[in-house]
């Protein structure tokens, strides 16, 4: 068990998302950095769709129940454990009593914390994540308070190494700013000045940013057919509105929507754009379906990696 | 029937967006949910989820198991003979959702419309409707087609909370609140029927193609 000793502003259960129920409308939420999570979990030796953790906005402080490995990934912090330096992206043990804290978020938006064998909470549509705008999921569907103990899935039995740190080239570069992005499927509806300024311009990430999307500001993207008949989007999905200002839809995003959609973020980077805060720059490069759906590949054979050696399954 | 120009484009690393048509109607909306059907039964290999919307059928698949050129055309193919052999998919189910039409906006409805209460609600319950697509929020249905004399634009400013059950009009479609969540609709009344529940399976009352009729609650 864990309790949560002095609850953050916003903390909940996430894991990979529902990936079945969209033709019910459901949103595929999720983590927002589904990389960094997948990676704490591989750092204790979970599966990449364990239950983890998201934690944002602020600090606040976690007591482990009981003898655990945990990791920390995603946004940059100054962390400790019971005094301890508690390193990022490195399998650390916790004792009985031990509190992780969390002074402050130093660089990025979300932090993940895995704990050894995930956390329990009831699997529903699949997925134990946390929907927040439909109060279902996660803990009661809602953002963990101060107080609030949860349960642990049983321990792995590969226990993974302590200290073992994984190496920064496994990681996304979330410092970089640059997400690739494929054509969407509205892309040809645009007229020729919208590629250019789409891919030549730097945008910010707006202060309307949440779970659902981004709202990008900079240069507008002309958008002559106003809304169109409703289809499927995905996280991901970097859609046009009326006022020319691009939104990236996100985890929460609903599922279909009718604006014209010019782009998708990769997959493989929609982490690093998750990670910008409002008021970060990004600026977008096209890439193909092909390259794209390479990249993702790597970072999944990255993952796999990241798991073996920190179970010590192999040597680097 | 016309055979239908279909088209596949990516939606991101795990997803195919299969194009119909360019003109909404309700004849293609309908094509597409009864190939969206029978390539739910195919239970094609990769597949994670299908979504079928106006124009598009969308489907989402595990892009580390496949490829994008994989999934498309095997899609535009299955997509090509389910079409071709003219299935309407599995019958339609009908539902009846008992309403009090005791709804906040009743009174403003009938004044926009220049109808009575009674006469709103009449038209109401009169239709059968068909559910179009769902999404917005889970087990959001949009229905269609109300009579034309309940047309009203949407809201110009949503409510911050609409409760779940609420029953509700916009434009010439109707719809039920699944859950308490921002909205923009007119509501003219309430049902008890849980809409949307993710521990059922399925969660959602409504699929689309099913019909839909409302009654008066005594």
């Amino acid at each position: 068990m864990i309790t949560i000793a002095k609850a953050p502003p916003y903390l909940t259960v996430q894991d990979t998302g529902r990936k079945h129920s969209r033709a019910a409308g459901v949103p595929q939420g999720g983590a927002m950095d589904f990389f960094a999570l997948a990676a704490a979990n591989a750092l204790v030796g979970n599966s990449p769709d364990a239950a983890g953790l998201e934690w944002s906005l602020g600090g606040g402080s976690i007591r482990f129940d009981r003898d655990t490995a945990l990791a920390i990934s995603g946004a940059t912090v100054s962390a400790t454990l019971s005094g301890r330096d508690a390193a990022p992206c490195t399998t650390i043990y916790a004792r009985p009593g031990d509190v992780l804290s969390i002074e402050t978020i130093i660089n990025g938006r979300f932090l993940y914390l895995a704990v050894s064998g995930g956390i329990d909470v009831p699997v529903l549509l699949d997925s134990r994540s946390t929907y927040l705008p439909g109060h279902f999921g996660g803990y009661e569907g809602r953002t963990l308070k101060t107080g609030d103990s949860i349960l642990l899935r049983p321990e792995q039995r590969q226990r993974p190494v302590e200290g073992f740190h994984c190496a920064a080239d496994l990681m996304p570069r979330y410092d970089s700013g640059i997400v690739h992005i494929i054509r969407g499927t509205h892309e040809d509806l645009f007229d020729g000045s919208a590629w250019p300024i789409l891919t030549n311009s730097a945008y910010r990430v707006s202060t309307a940013s949440d779970r659902t999307g981004y709202k990008l500001e900079g240069p507008p993207i002309r958008n002559t057919m106003g809304t169109l008949p409703s289809e499927a989007g995905c996280p991901g999905t970097i859609q046009v509105p009326a006022d020319g200002l691009p939104i990236a839809l996100m985890a929460d995003a609903p599922t279909i929507g009718g604006y014209a959609k010019i782009a998708v973020v990769s997959e493989a980077d929609l982490p690093i754009l998750a990670q910008r805060r409002p008021g970060d720059e990004v600026r977008f490069e096209l890439t193909t379906i092909e390259q794209s759906q390479r990249m993702l590949k790597r970072r999944a054979a990255d993952l796999h990696t990241i798991g073996q050696l920190a179970t010590r399954a192999v040597r680097r | 029937m016309t055979s239908l120009k279909l088209r596949a484009r990516p939606l991101g690393d795990a997803a195919v967006t299969i194009t119909f048509g360019s003109e909404k109607s309700t004849e293609l909306l309908r094509r597409i949910q009864a190939i969206a059907l029978s390539l739910e039964a195919k239970r094609i290999p990769n597949v994670n989820d299908i979504v079928p919307a106006y124009l598009t059928l969308t489907v989402f698949y595990d892009a580390l198991d496949t490829s994008y050129h994989v999934m498309a055309e095997q899609l535009l193919d299955a997509c090509q003979r389910s079409d071709e052999r003219e299935s309407s998919g599995a019958p339609s189910r009908e539902h009846v959702i008992p309403v009090r039409y005791d709804g906040i906006d009743l009174e403003s409805v009938a004044a926009t419309t220049a109808l009575s209460v009674t006469d709103v609600i009449a038209r109401h319950t009169a239709r059968t409707y068909t559910v179009d697509l769902l999404g917005f929020v889970p087990g959001f249905a949009y229905l269609s087609e109300i009579d034309e004399a309940l047309h009203v634009p949407r809201r110009p400013q949503p409510r911050p909370r609409v409760a779940a059950g609420s029953v509700a009009i916009a434009g010439a479609q109707t719809a039920v609140y699944p859950l308490d969540t921002p909205g923009g609709w007119h509501i003219i009344g309430t049902t008890g029927m849980v809409m949307f529940d993710p521990a059922r399976d399925p969660p959602a009352l409504l699929a689309p193609g099913d019909k839909v009729r409302f009654e008066e609650a005594g």
